[in-house]
């Protein structure tokens, strides 16, 4: 059984057709990417599956559960987590306490009102241990403000991690970054992923990233499945040279 | 610790202030606790809520109506007011909150008129434009140096309650969800039920402030309930400053007594109200309080500098 299933989904944004029958399956210990054009759809799909907005039609399901229109933070308590395109984590915060309220949000244990959120040793080590693996321990203590953008998407994936995620969605991990920090990211999730037995559900534009990452990619266009497969299949695949080069398949 | 030294000079200053002062004094607090529920909201929720005179004024009436019409004790009144208080903040915030930024402000401003419409009209109940007088509390109460110290305990508690809840979990996610909602929700924090719960916790202790200042006042009127009420809590954030904790209880205290000061030498309080806030908002938009940050900064690094030097 699938992991997350989503099936013929449809979303329109006022008459644009932006998801037009989409269906897709992310295996359970795969790394799967979601390729295509800009306005191919990735983020709004994205958007449907964590209940940012309902589909008009279709179902997503996760764990065989369906969490079709299901509001965001019922989601990410499941074990779905996030990080997002625009890493934008609470700037009025420290490091460390971003991703500790990160850690209480998953566990829905934020109604606590007089005790201080140093008193959570248990969110502060799991915290600890989150920034550790994208290696931002060091930086635990200064506030997410001045975090360059390199650190602000490794600390945005680190708010992702602490809740230890059965499914990690990634919207366009590289976006932004600089070519020695592209490298960096892409082996940090690579190793990082794969052995803590996360489940990656992935966009990017950097085609080879994506080749080197992906043991399933699907590619989006125009808010459909154009083809789905292997990276092997796909690098060969006619349709989406077309599609890319921004012919009509 | 700062906040313990702060209460301790508030302990000891009681005797030591004329009946005039006490009464000064107590009504800066009252205003403070009432700009630091405010405060709840629009600093740490990123809230700006134009209705806070709503629940103000329902636990002023909340106390004035039991005490002159069922002839209660008046400390026995307190639990009804935060209650009621809460109760009407629940509502309001339950339809409110759904909606963003400038459409809540509206709609929290609508529901304070609306309540005030119903206390000024239904003479009946409310007594209407005439208000609910003399309400004197019985006994030891009734004196102004008890009072004070009754004040200055609920607005300990007030703003030692605050002060615990800006560091703790809820404090952190209200934060978040101010700082980027779609990421606090992401992380599982349920926006709606966090802020419901901050607008009637900000609420109650609105209802407590109601609760003391008709007491201080011996009457409650319908302008309880007025948007200026509101805008006094406003007023009073800006002029202390919203990102600095104890800013709007100084803004209060500044606010109060330039109003006094004003208003003992010329008829033009409005006008030099507005340019008060025309000058604070342009050149000093961290408020008294970041104004007080900056200079202690300033001497801070002058004294360094010149240790240097020397």
């Amino acid at each position: 059984m699938a992991l997350l299933a989503v099936e013929n989904v449809y979303k329109s944004f006022q008459g644009f057709l932006a998801l037009a029958g989409v269906s897709l399956e992310v295996a359970e210990g795969s790394f799967h990417a979601l390729v295509g054009p800009n306005g191919a759809g990735k983020t709004t799909l994205f958007n449907v599956i964590t209940g940012r907005f309902p589909p008009d039609r279709g179902s997503v399901i996760f764990q065989g559960k369906p969490i079709t229109g299901w509001p965001t933070h019922r989601v990410a308590r499941l074990g779905l987590a996030i990080s997002f395109q625009r890493a934008q984590p609470f700037a009025s915060m420290k490091v460390r306490e971003a991703v500790t309220l990160a850690r209480l949000g998953y566990a829905g244990a934020t109604f606590h009102l007089l005790r201080p959120l140093g008193a959570f040793t248990e969110a502060l080590d799991a915290a600890r241990e989150a920034l550790a693996k994208v290696g931002l321990e060091d930086q635990a203590d200064r506030r997410v403000s001045e975090l360059p953008l390199g650190d602000l998407k490794r600390l945005d994936v680190a708010m992702a991690l602490v809740a230890k995620p059965k499914l990690l969605l990634l919207d366009e991990p590289l976006a932004g970054l600089s070519r020695a920090e592209r490298r960096r990211m892409v082996g940090f999730i690579r190793e990082l992923l794969r052995r803590e037995g996360v489940t990656l559900l992935f966009t990017e534009h950097d085609t080879e990233a994506v080749l080197e990452l992906a043991d399933r990619i699907t590619v989006l266009h125009q808010g459909r499945v154009l083809v789905e497969g292997n990276p092997e299949e796909i690098r060969h695949d006619v349709q989406v040279r077309a599609a890319f080069l921004g012919g009509t398949a | 610790m700062r906040l313990g030294l702060l209460f301790l000079g508030l302990l000891l200053l009681g005797p030591i202030l004329s009946e005039y002062g006490l009464k000064l004094v107590s009504e800066a607090l009252i205003l403070g606790l009432y700009a630091m529920a405010f405060n709840l909201l629009f600093h740490q929720a990123g809230l700006l809520s134009f209705g806070q005179a709503a629940f103000f004024g329902v636990g002023a009436y909340a106390m004035a109506l039991l005490v002159s019409r069922a002839g209660w004790p008046f400390l026995a009144t307190l639990p009804v007011a935060v209650l009621a208080s809460a109760l009407v903040a629940f509502i309001i915030g339950f339809l409110s909150i759904r909606l963003t930024r400038i459409y809540f402000t509206m709609l929290t401003l609508a529901f304070a008129q609306l309540l005030y419409a119903v206390a000024h009209k239904w003479y009946a109940f409310t007594g209407g434009d005439n208000g609910i007088t003399d309400l004197r509390p019985a006994g030891i109460l009734g004196e102004s140096l008890p009072f004070y110290y009754l004040t200055l305990l609920l607005f300990a508690l007030g703003v030692g309650f605050l002060a615990a809840l800006e560091r703790s979990p809820f404090g952190y996610a209200l934060r978040g969800l101010r700082d980027n909602r779609a990421r606090a929700e992401a992380v599982g924090v349920d926006g709606f039920r966090h802020l419901l719960l901050a607008f009637v916790l900000s609420g109650a202790l609105s209802g407590v402030a109601g609760f003391l200042q008709g007491a201080l006042q011996r009457s409650v009127f319908p302008d309880y309930l007025f948007w200026t009420r509101s805008a006094e809590a406003i007023i009073s954030t800006i002029l202390g400053g919203s990102g600095v904790f104890l800013g709007p209880a100084v803004g209060a205290a500044a606010f109060l007594f330039l109003r006094v000061l004003v208003q003992a030498n010329t008829e033009y309080w409005p006008f030099f109200l507005g340019l008060l806030l025309l000058v604070m908002v342009l050149f000093f938009p961290r408020g008294l309080a970041g104004v007080w940050e900056n200079l202690a900064g300033w001497v801070a690094r002058g004294v360094r500098r010149g240790a240097a030097g020397g």
